[in-house]
This record gives structure tokens, C-alpha cells and sequence, in this order.
């Protein structure tokens, strides 16, 4: 094997990586929960520095692609651990850590210069593209913490399975999982990069149980970001947790000392739904009572007793007939904290179509329901009972996956690994 | 254990007789290193060194430490002997391998040994200069010396077992094509009976030693297109000649009807192969990649159930697709584990795993003994296929072990 020759394009690499870092080692100190500034808004030294390669700090207190400003696309899957050997799982979850921390910089993941004889580290579709603000984040399902790797005790009790909701058509290959990694990047073929990057490192240890594309974010997670429209047409997130909001995201999304569960601290909880929504029937409803379903004006995505989106609903508001202008069974009643105990929830969620579903020939597109919060025993649980319960949108939507997970707190540096505090 | 468990199998099966033989001759040789990859702590103990010293049984110590930029050993001169690389990747994040070199010859290999793991590797080494290889690092280069009188070594040479694995496959592929060649005379004898059912099990019983094969009868494509096509979109099934056209009338038709022609042309056809394999030779990352082209039938042929879309005995193909695969790896891995005992137990051991699911597919009551390719439910395939690929993926890593050892 020609050794010397191998060597010299890794070199090469190398140095792009020591850049790297310092751009965003630069950046950490000025954006919020390890965010590096959009464009517009980042300073011009580490501008300068970066150039168009936009990447999100991977090592930190919590993990990246929660708090980050949703980016525009996901890829989302949930893996089943194959081995029984804890030793292997380990070794996979260091790899993968190891792969995450390259991928966010926008490196392959191991040496650019492989043997001709040998397959090729990095699959490679994601050379020379920018990481497009890639985060990854990873966590670990209530199906991980049974006998096999003397886990149980290990489990967190926020971390529960959730119960059947009302209306529930959940598909068991579309739901749970013993890992799962959600890849957010503005660019869809670097997220995607991550999924078979970590199904390849994963064979024999792990399979992908199930995973989903998503397409246009359907949550502003930050005051910078618009709000961005679902399938419905409306504008989804407006009332959502947003990054620069510290004591929201301490109150509503990170796990604190109140967990049972120490390896939790730093962490949270992650909440999947795929949500199908009956697009053709919906479609051909009639805009007022759209309005009526959501509880917003479909144009501003003002709340119905509002002017201005940002407008705070009021829910108690009669018309001159003295009925509730946001009527009792519209979705954003039944969502809001005000209903909720003060309950938030942190979304997260995208767009998906999976195409023609080519028993009805109706289109299988909707939108995958991510959220993140401290405890989902509070948050997700409660709030999705009253909606599966009451909500008018029921009419036009059909939860056909779910899953629940763990997500534990960030990395501190090269060397540390997903779960390395879980399995110490 | 190979061993073993082709004795079981040809116990099974009267049709694989030969290759338990093989894997005995391929089997004698044991492990010499052993690899155990474990997550450190974060206090790292440093393990003790032991000084340079002719001779003696005393197991030496070399501590290799990755870092972001630097593969570092604690010395640059070793007693010759027993040496236990104890390699710790304390943060450097690529995906990372470690290689001892004799020039550019690979002696061992650490692969994949991510940051906060280590992992230790032996070797015995005779006196001479040597390098670390650490692809990455600025230094990725670090040469080390080994002095003093070379420790007896158990066994023969990677070398020397990787040339012996040649030359027993090249017996092996004599071996399976005389075999093709013997079970499709009764084949055509019963195509030019009247007995579709004994055609259809002499069809049965000739299919497997093609398949294990397979990556060498491909090398020449007139045959492999005269013995082993099936008919492309377009084509009618009259366009082509072989197994296929056999498969089609007897178990589509279920008719004898114009198949001896089909038959005259495709024992002539096995007869010719039977010619052209007889000197071939192989180099050792041939039966790498061998092997794994085996497997790529098994994921892009026989998993689809396009194979033997006639007869769905697929998983009977697919099985000695994997026999074949079995049969290269299992001549590689005296010679694979002394360069990387990590894989090579790994790869075997997943082989084990893939052999469990196959034995779950298992129906005396069928002819070919498996049950049929649509009968397996979705699950099953998966399944399958995950089984497949769990091999498929460290195997492809080793030819390039192989090439230069």
C-alpha cells in the first residue's frame, strides 16, 4: 500500500479541519446555544474565516439541531441496536460521534486518501458542499433500557411510552426505536449524507428501523426567522419556544436537576409524530371554516381575535351572536399553554411527502411533528391527550408514527461520545 | 469452527461434501493476535514498558497514542518478540486506522478505533525497522526499531498462508465446476425423459455449484450469457439459452417440451467452463473480492427474487452464493488474522449470524430443502438482507489488507 502517497491528501484535509474549528471555535463565543449567526447577521472576521462553509458548533452544553434555528430540511431515522454485546454498541455510538463531529464541519468522515483496493470511508456525496448549518443529534429510545445492556436502571421516568391517543393509526415501522438521529441542514443532500454515513458505520451492529425525509421547516425556532407555512397553508410556530429565550428554554427544554436521572442533565426529550394530513379533503374546504380549524387567518396567520400574527389569541373573545371567536374545538385553543397548565413544547417539525399512496392514489404528505421538552410526562403527553380528544383539525389529520426519546446532553470535546456519561 | 460447522452442513447435504475438506486444510492455522476494543476512562492507565531484551517470552509493550494531529509511541526501539501495540485514540475524530508497515508491506491493523476508545493489538517481530502508519496525522509516518534474537514464530507467514489460500481455490473452483459438469449430465438425461419432476430435482441439484462460483464462471461472459441469463424487458423467454430457459419450461410449463436442445447446448456450455477455469490463478485480493461479489449477488439478484423468478428456489442460490463467500473468507482468515484479527473475527462471526437466519429457512419437505423465495414474508427479507450486509461491509475491507501482505 503506497503509504507516503495516502498521506498527502488527509494532510490536506487536515488543515481545511484546523480552520474549520477556529471558525467556529470563533463563532461559539458570539451566537446563542452554539449558533453561528446567519449571513447577514455574523460578524465579518469569522465570515472571513468560514467563507460560505456555515457550520453549527458540534461540541457544547446541549446538543445542536434543538435550540439551533430550524434549518430547512431533516433527516430523521430511528435504528434498532442488532448486537448484544454493549462493548460493540460503544464502540458504534463513539464512531458515530467521531463521524458527527466531522459532518458538521463539513468533512467526510475519515481520510479522503483511501487504498484503491478499499471501498471508500465517506460515501461522498456531501465533498465539497457546505454543511448548510448541519447539526446532528442523537438519542435514545425506552426500548434501549431493557436487560440487554443493563440499561433498565439507567432509565429515565420522563422518558415514558406513550399512551394510545384517541384516533391513534400508528404504524409499528414507523414509530420507536432503540436510537435515533435527526440531521438538520439547509441543504438536503448533506442530511441525507449523515443517515447512510451512520447506516453504513452501523452494519452488524444496528439497522435503520425507519426513517423520514422532511422538506421546508414548518417551526421557527428563532426570533430571526419567519414563520414558515405547513400544507395546511398556515403558518405554523408562531407561538413556539424560541433559541434567544433562555428561561423559556430552561423551563421548557432542557433537563435539569429535577431529573432522576443524572447522564440526563443538559439533555432532552424528543417527541415524533408523523402526521398524515387527508390534503385532497382539506383542500376542499371552504376558507372560513379553515380559519375556524386552525383559529388564525390563513393569509396573516393573525390569531382570529388579531390583527397582527404576533398578536396574543384571546380566547374568551364572543362575537355579537356570543359565541368563542376562536371557537372551543380550533386547534390553537386546544394548543396553547394557556390551556395547557403553561405548558410549551419546543417544535421542531418539517414538511414530508412520501408520494402517491397507490392504494387511494391520495397524495401521503403531511407534516413530521418533532418537539423537544424537559419532560414529556407534562408537556407532550397532556397536551396531545386534549387535542386527540377535541381538536377540529382531527378531521384532517392521522398520526401513522410516533416515537419517544432520550436525548442526551451535548459533547464536551473529541473524545467524549453519545452516551458516554449513560453507559460510564 | 468453520470446520465445524461444514461438517454439519455436509452431514446435511450430500452436495457440499467437498467443502468441508477445504475449510479443515483452511483451518489449522490458529489465531496468533487477538484485538479488544474497549472504551477507556478518562484517567488513562499508562501500561509499563518493558526495556529492550534478546529472547525470552516476556510480552513487550508499545503505548500509541492518537491525538487530533499526532500518532505518538512512547519509544523508537523494541526487544524483538512479543509485542502488544496498546493503541488509544484519545481525540482524533476521523475515521481512524492504525497499520504497522515493513516498508509498504501491511503487518497489522487496527481499523475504526474512534476517539475515547482504544484497543490493543500483538505481533511478533523479528528484528528489523518498522513503522506505525496512522493515516491523518501530520506525522503519519513513525518508524521504530526492533532489536535483538527474533522470537520462534508459531506459524507460517501472512505471506505465505495468503499464497497458500490461492492455491487451494483454484482446487476449489477446479472442484465446483467438475461438480457442475457431473450434476448437469442427469439434468439433460431427464430433459430428454418424461419425467418433469425428475427433471425439475436434477434442475435442483446442478444449480448450487454455478452459484458458488459465480465471480469466476462471470469472467467469461459468452458462457455467462449462454448458461446463466434470464430475459431482459423486451426479450422473450425463447431468446435465451441455459438454466433459465431450463427453469422457465419446467417449472412455469411445467413441460419437457423443447427443453433437450436447451440442455445438449448447456452441458456443452459447463464442459467449456470446465476448460477455460482449469489454470486459472488467483492473487490473494482476487478471493476478497470474490468473496464480496458473491455477496453482491446474494443483495442484487437473489434477495429481489429475480434469480429463479420461475422457481423461487432463490434462497437455494442464495445460499451457495454465501457458501462461495464462506469458502474465500474461510481460505483468508489464517492470513487476515494476522494482520487483523479484528475483522477477521468479526467477519466470521457475522457469517455465523448470516448461517443462523439461512437455517431458519430450512423445509425438508421442499426439494431444494429452503423454502421458497415467495414465501418469505417482508420481515423475513429484511431480515435477510441485514444479515447480508452486516458481512458485506467489513469484508469489503479486505482486499486491500490483503494486496500487498
Amino acid at each position: 500500500m503506497e503509504g507516503a502517497d495516502r498521506a498527502r491528501p488527509e494532510a490536506l484535509t487536515r488543515r481545511r479541519f484546523l480552520t474549520s474549528v477556529g471558525a467556529s471555535g470563533a463563532a461559539v463565543a458570539v451566537g446563542t446555544g452554539g449558533f453561528i449567526a446567519g449571513r447577514m447577521s455574523r460578524p465579518s472576521e469569522v465570515q472571513q474565516v468560514a467563507g460560505e462553509r456555515e457550520s453549527v458548533a458540534f461540541y457544547g452544553t446541549h446538543q445542536a439541531g434543538i435550540a439551533t434555528p430550524a434549518q430547512d430540511r431533516v433527516a430523521f431515522a430511528a435504528f434498532d441496536v442488532t448486537t448484544a454485546d454493549a462493548g460493540q454498541l460503544k464502540a458504534l455510538l463513539g464512531t458515530w460521534s467521531a463521524a458527527a463531529s466531522r459532518m458538521t464541519l463539513g468533512l467526510p468522515i475519515g481520510s479522503a486518501g483511501a487504498a484503491a483496493q478499499a471501498p471508500p470511508i465517506d460515501t461522498g456525496e456531501a465533498l465539497d458542499l457546505s454543511p448548510a448549518r448541519l447539526t446532528i443529534t442523537v438519542g435514545f429510545g425506552s426500548s434501549l433500557f431493557d436487560e440487554r445492556f443493563g440499561l433498565a436502571k439507567k432509565r429515565p421516568a420522563a422518558l415514558v411510552d406513550l399512551p394510545v391517543f384517541t384516533g391513534d393509526t400508528l404504524d409499528p415501522g414507523k414509530s420507536n426505536g432503540d436510537l435515533c438521529v435527526q440531521a438538520c441542514s439547509d441543504d438536503p443532500q448533506v442530511a441525507f449524507h449523515v443517515l447512510r454515513n451512520f447506516a453504513r458505520l452501523a452494519r452488524g451492529v444496528a439497522v435503520m428501523r425507519w426513517s423520514q425525509l422532511g422538506f421546508g421547516r414548518t417551526s421557527s425556532t428563532s426570533v430571526r426567522q419567519q414563520t414558515p407555512r405547513n400544507l395546511m397553508g398556515f403558518k405554523d410556530g408562531t407561538n413556539n419556544v424560541k433559541a434567544e429565550n433562555s428561561s423559556e428554554l430552561a423551563d421548557f427544554v432542557w433537563v435539569g436537576d429535577e431529573t432522576d436521572q443524572a447522564w440526563m442533565r443538559g439533555g432532552s426529550y424528543c417527541v415524533t409524530r408523523r402526521i398524515r394530513m387527508t390534503i385532497e379533503t382539506w383542500d376542499n374546504d371552504f376558507l372560513g371554516d379553515q380559519e375556524a380549524v386552525i383559529g388564525r387567518t390563513k393569509s396573516s396567520g393573525a390569531p382570529l381575535t388579531g390583527k397582527e400574527e404576533f398578536d396574543e389569541p384571546d380566547l374568551a373573545a364572543k362575537n355579537m351572536r356570543g359565541e368563542l371567536v376562536i371557537p372551543a374545538d380550533s386547534h390553537i385553543r386546544l394548543a396553547a399553554p394557556a390551556t395547557n397548565d403553561g405548558q410549551k413544547l419546543l417544535r421542531r417539525g418539517y414538511s414530508y411527502t412520501d408520494g402517491i399512496d397507490q392504494r387511494s392514489g391520495l397524495l401521503d404528505a403531511g407534516l413530521f411533528f418533532i418537539a423537544y421538552q424537559k419532560d414529556p410526562r407534562r408537556q407532550f403527553v397532556p397536551i396531545q391527550r386534549r387535542l386527540a380528544a377535541g381538536d377540529a383539525l382531527n378531521e384532517y389529520i392521522r398520526h401513522t408514527g410516533s416515537g419517544v426519546f432520550a436525548i442526551p446532553p451535548g459533547l464536551g470535546a473529541p473524545g467524549d461520545w453519545y452516551g458516554k456519561r449513560l453507559f460510564g | 469452527m468453520h470446520a465445524h460447522l461444514s461438517a454439519a452442513r455436509a452431514a446435511q447435504s450430500c452436495s457440499r461434501g467437498v467443502r468441508a475438506s477445504l475449510f479443515r486444510s483452511a483451518g489449522i492455522l490458529g489465531c496468533v493476535a487477538v484485538f479488544t476494543a474497549a472504551a477507556c476512562s478518562s484517567a488513562t492507565k499508562k501500561a509499563s514498558t518493558t526495556a529492550p531484551a534478546s529472547g525470552g517470552a516476556e510480552v513487550h509493550v508499545v503505548n500509541v497514542t492518537m491525538t487530533g494531529d499526532e500518532c505518538v509511541a512512547d519509544r523508537a526501539e523494541y526487544a524483538a518478540g512479543a509485542l502488544t501495540f496498546i493503541i488509544e485514540n484519545k481525540d482524533a475524530t476521523g475515521i481512524k486506522e492504525v497499520e504497522i508497515l515493513q516498508g509498504e508491506r501491511i503487518l497489522g491493523e487496527k481499523e475504526n478505533l474512534p476517539p475515547g476508545f482504544k484497543s490493543t493489538l500483538s505481533l511478533d517481530l523479528s528484528a528489523g525497522d518498522y513503522a506505525l502508519f496512522c493515516p491523518g496525522a501530520i506525522n503519519s509516518r513513525v518508524p521504530f526499531t526492533v532489536t535483538g534474537t527474533r522470537a520462534v514464530q508459531a506459524s507460517g507467514s501472512t505471506h505465505d498462508l495468503l499464497i497458500k489460500a490461492t492455491e487451494d481455490y483454484k482446487s476449489y473452483v477446479v472442484e465446483q465446476v467438475g461438480l457442475l459438469v457431473k450434476y448437469t449430465a442427469p439434468l439433460l438425461a431427464a430433459l430428454k425423459g418424461n419425467e418433469v419432476a425428475t427433471a425439475q430435482a436434477a434442475y435442483i441439484a446442478a444449480r448450487p455449484y454455478y452459484e458458488r462460483i459465480e465471480p469466476v464462471a462471470e469472467k467469461f461472459s459468452d458462457l455467462d450469457a449462454s448458461i446463466d441469463a434470464r430475459p431482459e424487458t423486451g426479450q422473450t423467454i425463447d431468446q435465451i439459452t441455459g438454466f433459465h430457459r431450463v427453469e422457465y419450461g419446467l417449472f412455469t410449463l411445467k413441460s419437457l417440451s423443447g427443453l433437450a436442445p436447451v440442455g445438449d447446448r448447456l452441458l456443452s456450455d459447463v464442459k467449456a467452463l470446465q476448460a477455460r477455469t482449469s489454470d486459472l490463478t488467483y492473487q490473494p485480493a482476487d478471493l476478497a473480492n470474490g468473496a464480496t461479489a458473491l455477496l453482491e449477488e446474494v443483495s442484487s439478484g437473489k434477495l429481489t427474487g429475480e434469480e429463479e423468478a420461475y422457481s423461487h428456489i432463490d434462497l437455494l442460490d442464495m445460499q451457495a452464493n454465501v457458501e462461495g463467500s464462506q469458502q474465500l473468507f474461510a481460505l483468508l482468515e489464517a492470513g487476515l488474522t494476522k494482520i487483523d484479527p479484528d475483522t477477521a473475527t468479526t467477519i466470521a462471526a457475522r457469517f455465523t449470524a448470516l448461517d443462523k437466519v439461512v437455517d431458519g429457512f430450512r423445509d425438508t419437505n421442499d426439494p431444494s430443502g429452503l423454502r421458497r423465495y415467495d414465501t418469505l414474508s417482508a420481515e423475513e427479507t429484511k431480515n435477510l438482507q441485514e444479515a447480508v450486509l452486516a458481512v458485506h461491509d467489513p469484508l469489503s475491507r479486505v482486499a486491500a489488507k490483503v494486496v500487498n501482505a
